[in-house]
């Protein structure tokens, strides 16, 4: 809950989470969402590839394996559309819409529900889904 | 509007999460999943939400912590865009508002369908999924912006009449 707390802090001071920043990102006005982004996997990969070469181990003293997604191109590509429509219509990704039931409720609820329906649909015609 | 946190100090913070939940929950980052939790909480006897959610449960907690961050910044920070350069700029200041619900309500429904079609979102995909450099991930995030753009630049111009 203190990792969810810091990153909603992030992105709400970066105002990665405002439709604003979304639509200027899609529009190429700015860097900012880029750089963003950017800088983050950079991080991130950066991070994995110091835990792996010096084998730091987890708090519980486990080692750190990590799961690449498996590829199914349909179900990337297709779901990767469908997400991102949603992503450039509503300017939230997932996380935003948590940050959004407490920064705007009036706003936020009705992402929320929508996400869950959303859910909800997927998980009802899963099994006719394509995906690889 | 005040200036964003700029992004060469926001984004490592944002990355940084990824070793964080790795050593602390042995966790990879991601929160969509959140979703298909409480799904499974609610309907198990649908197969796709019949499965080992246990190991998404961390994600609501997450989710709290997101929840609670934009509850603060209510105390703190105005949303106020007063650019006119651009047209999505001049209704930057009104785009929450209640007339526009039903919008968010189907933009969310996009997001929820596609994040679990896909099998993640920008934090499990893009940021997650392409510092490993999967090849799933590095699809997904190209496709998110093409959906991203085709919304921003065809749809968004007809139900948010800019």
């Amino acid at each position: 809950m203190i990792l969810g707390f810091f990153f909603g802090t992030i992105l709400i001071y970066s105002q990665a989470f405002s439709w604003y920043r979304i639509q200027e990102m899609f529009h190429f006005h700015s860097f900012h969402m880029f750089g963003l982004l950017f800088s983050a996997i950079g991080t991130a990969a950066l991070s994995l590839f110091l835990i792996k070469k010096f084998g730091i181990r987890s708090i519980n003293k486990n080692t750190v394996v990590v799961h690449p997604k498996k590829l199914e191109w349909k179900a990337n590509l297709f779901g990767g559309l469908i997400f991102g429509l949603g992503w450039g219509i509503s300017g939230a990704c997932s996380a935003p819409v948590f940050i959004l039931v407490g920064f705007k409720w009036q706003i936020g609820l009705f992402l929320l529900a929508g996400a869950l329906i959303g859910t909800l649909i997927f998980g009802l015609i899963e099994p006719k889904i394509p995906k690889a | 509007m005040e200036a964003p946190l700029a992004w060469y100090i926001a984004g490592p913070l944002i990355g940084l999460i990824v070793p964080l939940l790795l050593l602390i929950r042995e966790k990879q980052f991601g929160i969509s999943s959140s979703y298909r939790y409480i799904w499974a909480l609610m309907t198990p006897k649908i197969s796709y939400f019949n499965y080992k959610r246990g190991q998404d449960q961390w994600q609501i907690h997450f989710a709290l912590g997101l929840i609670l961050s934009g509850l603060l910044a209510t105390q703190f920070l105005e949303l106020a865009i007063t650019e006119t350069e651009y047209d999505y700029q001049k209704i930057a200041h009104s785009v929450y508002e209640l007339d526009k619900a039903w919008i968010y309500l189907v933009g969310g429904i996009f997001v929820g369908f596609g994040a679990r079609y896909a099998n993640g979102c920008t934090a499990g995909h893009c940021i997650m999924g392409v510092s490993q450099f999967a090849k799933s991930s590095i699809l997904a995030t190209i496709a998110f912006f093409a959906g991203g753009s085709i919304a921003t630049h065809v749809i968004n111009p007809l139900i948010f009449k800019l």
